[in-house]
């Protein structure tokens, strides 16, 4: 029973990773129509340069916060580099972010070398119910839902939020009323940045990151989102808690290596469920 | 304000190798009702676009004097929003975040919003959709609006009312309106002057009265010889009044709980 | 209707081919084996990508396949021909069977899902004790056929010649034929396709299931060249290099997938002798190979998205056309369907 509870409480920590990661993800989808491969690699950046911030003497919250305003920067040049230039289709768009991941391999090998790396976040263990779970995981949890709260304001009670919202739903109405849709995407790609350098922030700690741990958190932020579509965050965030905890109990009761394999067929599985429920021509109509 | 609001000179616009707009002049003089009617693919929706500086023109110039709002074709609701949230959008153009005072004078203008302010746009029947989409356009306080096909998907008398809104904020706020139609008998009894766009050029343009008894327009676009404009006339305004305010009385059952 | 510069351009293709493995020296063969088995696979997912529309991020995993087919084959003491043999029917035949389900799914969905489908072959195989877990399989004997027996470099780069040759044979005859036309429409939509009669799911999943049997082919020779396969040689990477071999050269058509992947790997090798130079730092040679990678994929999807190669068709088109007529509309130069539509 501690360890059930144990393995519940640092898989939906996990979870929690997977859902602003995935969330950033909806987000970028949700205004732009592309699938961001470059996802992850905000929260390799975002995890790495935090390490960096600290060791320089930063303390903790400054540093994380600066990271996640780099993730944010670095977000705002996928974005001009993804979408930036009229007429890029949003496949087109797909690849290029895959393009800009490579790119990114190449700075970050530059600047902190192919090894894993960590850093310390908050110190220590709870014991509850004879479980001892890390506090850091408590942290995850409580920034997750701190975060996905002011995402639900931001997109429902603020102005630029409805703009947001309102390219979403509709790009043309949205540029009859002169919103400047291009400039909306962007906005999206600083946000879904900062979403996935928070994730990074915030998971470093529990798991060390090197450069190229972007395509496994992309495929899990991926497989999240992607329950909803990739258009719907609360979705994505019951399907990211789903996978957090699911890949821990696979791990923490049969075999550690078998954790992807579990959460990479529960993705085919729901696409394919999903795909059984919806036409050729329902999805050429859409686009 | 002296001069037009728009100015389209020698206006081209193309897509690929398609020319949809072939160096169009057309001018929307301030407080003035032009109607452009022309056939499906005439290149109607490029001149909008062009005008609100949706499609960047391939040639020529578009000059707005104030500030332009579209009602666009097929209404274009942001579904997922209320009305009171599709409303304050419309005032992007305005640069600053608008406020409950701004909506209430577009409810005042069109009560019938008001009754269903909070409903999602969606929700909505086409009429009061298309009601939506003018008060959004009127949140951006513009000089001129331009309506891409008013009557499209509508029932008669849903878009006698909406005309009637039309010739009110024209007559009373001064508003310049540009309107797009199809009907073109529909748009030529409500605006003062028209175009004839036929293929991405002007085939004709002059007042109303004159494109009403024109062979030529009549025959392409009124479905029958030039009759008696005036009498025409006369009783389409007369069937549009009685309409609008059946529209109201409709609609104000419709939405009342 | 002027095959004479045409056959030239192919003769010369294949002359310089052949002539290849006789000119180059001891450290370039291996390379010019490696890129002329991924020449293999990049016809084959281009044919995917520009045919069927569909981006394919797991091809390695068919190379993959194939290679330890051939591997477990050979390592049976079965004779090696038979691997070589089994190796693309193997891996047609999984793809036939994932792609029922796999290829209900379009645009990016299919492209994770492909990615997802590797992640977990490349787990699966690193963990099962028959197929040598994570140091894989060793002492692949030397292939021999008939009594002759493949040694050295030069044979190898023969044998996967060979086997190029066949895979743009099998291509070009079937982007030639009736069903290769169906397939035109399929690119451009599959909703106009189906309505004109053309079996869409037939279709898509014969090109899957055929690209697969190519990938399958070059890494059943890949296994006997190099004596060993182990997961570590088929990572997500190189998934992720074929696509852009495809990208650069252009995604439907054989010499795309030709110049594609030669103008990739002979780019890569010059800033790997560059990196590898003295008084460079040791991540060098990494670092440069991913920021090519990178910069070559923006670069040609934002300003080629057609690609190198019916971008110069066409710009070549043009530039004839242009000459005796003046003022006529460039006509859309190369002979294929725009390139895969949005299906994101």
């Amino acid at each position: 029973m501690s360890d059930f509870l144990q393995y519940l409480i640092s898989g939906l920590a996990v979870g929690c990773g997977f859902a602003l990661l995935a969330s950033g993800l909806v987000t970028i989808h949700r205004v732009t129509h592309v699938v961001n491969f470059a996802q992850g690699m905000f929260a390799v950046v975002a995890g790495l340069t935090a390490g960096s911030f600290l060791s320089v003497g930063l303390p903790h919250g400054l540093a994380e916060v600066a990271a996640v305003a780099v993730a944010g920067a670095v977000g705002l040049l996928v974005g001009l580099i993804a979408i930036g230039k009229p007429g890029t289709s949003a496949q087109s768009a797909l690849i290029a972010t895959l393009g800009l991941g490579f790119a990114a391999y190449a700075v970050e090998i530059m600047i902190w070398g192919d090894n894993p790396r960590s850093h310390p976040g908050l110190r220590g263990t709870v014991e509850i119910a004879g479980a001892y779970v890390q506090k850091q995981s408590f942290l995850v949890i409580g920034v997750t839902a701190a975060v996905f709260a002011a995402l639900l304001a931001f997109f429902t009670r603020t102005y630029l939020g409805k703009a947001l919202s309102a390219c979403a739903a509709n790009p043309y109405a949205a540029r009859a009323v002169g919103i400047n849709v291009t400039r909306m995407g962007l906005v999206a790609f600083v946000l879904g940045g900062m979403l996935g350098g928070a994730a990074g922030v915030l998971l470093t700690p529990l798991m060390p990151i090197s450069y190229n741990s972007d395509v496994l958190l992309i495929t899990n932020g991926f497989a999240a989102a992607v329950l909803g579509a990739l258009n719907r965050p609360g979705l994505a965030l019951i399907g990211a808690l789903t996978l957090g905890v699911a890949e821990t109990m696979v791990a923490g009761y049969y075999e550690a290596s078998y954790q992807t394999v579990v959460a990479l067929a529960l993705m085919l599985v729901i696409m394919i469920w999903q795909s059984s429920r919806r036409t050729a021509l329902q999805e050429e109509a859409a686009r | 304000m002296s001069g037009p609001v728009i100015e389209v000179s020698d206006l081209v616009v193309r897509y690929g190798t398609a020319t949809a707009l072939d160096r169009v002049d057309l001018t929307v003089g301030a407080g003035e009702l032009v109607a452009l009617i022309g056939p499906n693919g005439a290149g109607k929706s490029s001149l909008v676009n062009a005008v609100m500086g949706i499609v960047r023109p391939a040639g020529g110039r578009v000059r707005l004097n104030g500030r332009a709002a579209l009602v666009p074709e097929g209404r274009q609701m942001f579904a997922d929003l209320t009305v009171d949230d599709n409303l304050k959008l419309g005032a992007w153009r305005r640069r600053r975040v608008p406020g409950a005072r701004d909506t209430a004078r577009v409810y005042e203008v069109l009560p019938e919003l008001a009754r269903v302010r909070g409903q999602r746009a969606g929700t909505l029947s086409g009429g009061q959709q298309q009601m939506v989409a003018f008060g959004r356009a009127l949140m951006a306080d513009p000089d001129v609006i331009v309506v891409d096909e008013l009557s499209l998907g509508l029932a008669p008398k849903v878009t006698a009312g909406l005309a009637e809104h039309l010739r009110d904020l024209n007559r009373e706020r001064g508003l310049a309106v540009l309107l797009i139609e199809q009907n073109a008998r529909l748009a030529l009894e409500l605006c003062g002057r028209g175009y004839v766009l036929e293929a991405g050029r002007i085939r004709a343009q002059g007042t109303a009265a004159d494109l009403l008894a024109s062979e030529e327009v009549a025959a392409a676009y009124l479905g029958g010889p030039a009759g008696d404009v005036a009498a025409a006339k006369e009783a389409a305004m007369e069937t549009a009044k009685e309409t609008a305010k059946e529209t109201a009385k409709e609609t104000a059952k419709e939405t009342s709980p | 209707m002027k095959p004479s510069p045409r056959w030239a351009a192919a003769a010369a293709v294949c002359a310089a081919a052949l002539l290849a493995p006789l000119l180059l020296s001891e450290t370039q063969l291996p390379v010019y084996i490696v890129l002329v088995l991924a020449a293999c696979v990049v016809t084959g997912l281009s044919m995917l990508m520009g045919y069927a529309g569909q981006v394919s991020l797991g091809q390695a995993a068919f190379f993959m396949i194939g290679g330890y087919t051939a591997a477990l084959i050979a390592l049976e003491e079965l004779p090696t021909w038979l691997g070589l043999a089994a190796s693309p029917l193997v891996a047609a035949v999984l793809a036939a069977v994932i792609g029922v389900p796999l290829l209900r799914l379009r645009g990016h969905q299919l492209a994770f899902a492909t990615l997802a489908v590797q992640l977990i072959l490349l787990n699966l195989v690193g963990q099962q004790e028959w197929t040598g877990g994570d140091i894989g399989l060793q002492g692949v004997p030397r292939l021999a056929i008939g009594g002759y027996e493949f040694a050295d470099d030069v044979a190898y780069a023969y044998l996967a010649l060979a086997v190029l040759g066949l895979t743009v044979l099998i291509t070009r005859n079937i982007v030639k034929s009736r069903p290769g036309r169906g397939l035109r429409a399929l690119a451009t939509s599959e909703v106009a396709a189906e309505s004109s009669g053309v079996p869409v799911a037939g279709y898509k999943l014969a090109v899957f299931s055929l690209s697969a049997g190519f990938a399958g082919l070059a890494g059943g020779v890949y296994a006997f060249y190099f004596g060993y396969v182990a997961p570590s040689s088929f990572p997500v990477l190189l998934s992720f290099e074929y696509v852009v071999m495809v990208v650069v050269g252009g995604a439907g058509t054989i010499y795309g997938a030709l110049v594609g992947a030669t103008a990739v790997t002979l780019l890569l090798q010059l800033l790997n002798n560059i990196g590898t130079m003295e008084g460079m730092p040791a991540a060098a040679p990494t670092v440069l190979s991913y920021a090519v990678y990178g910069v070559l994929l923006v670069l040609v999807v934002l300003f080629m998205p057609r690609g190198l190669v019916p971008t110069a068709a066409a710009w070549w088109e043009r530039r004839r056309s242009a000459r005796p007529r003046g003022d006529d509309p460039a006509s859309d130069g190369a002979e294929r369907p725009a390139p895969a539509p949005a299906s994101v």
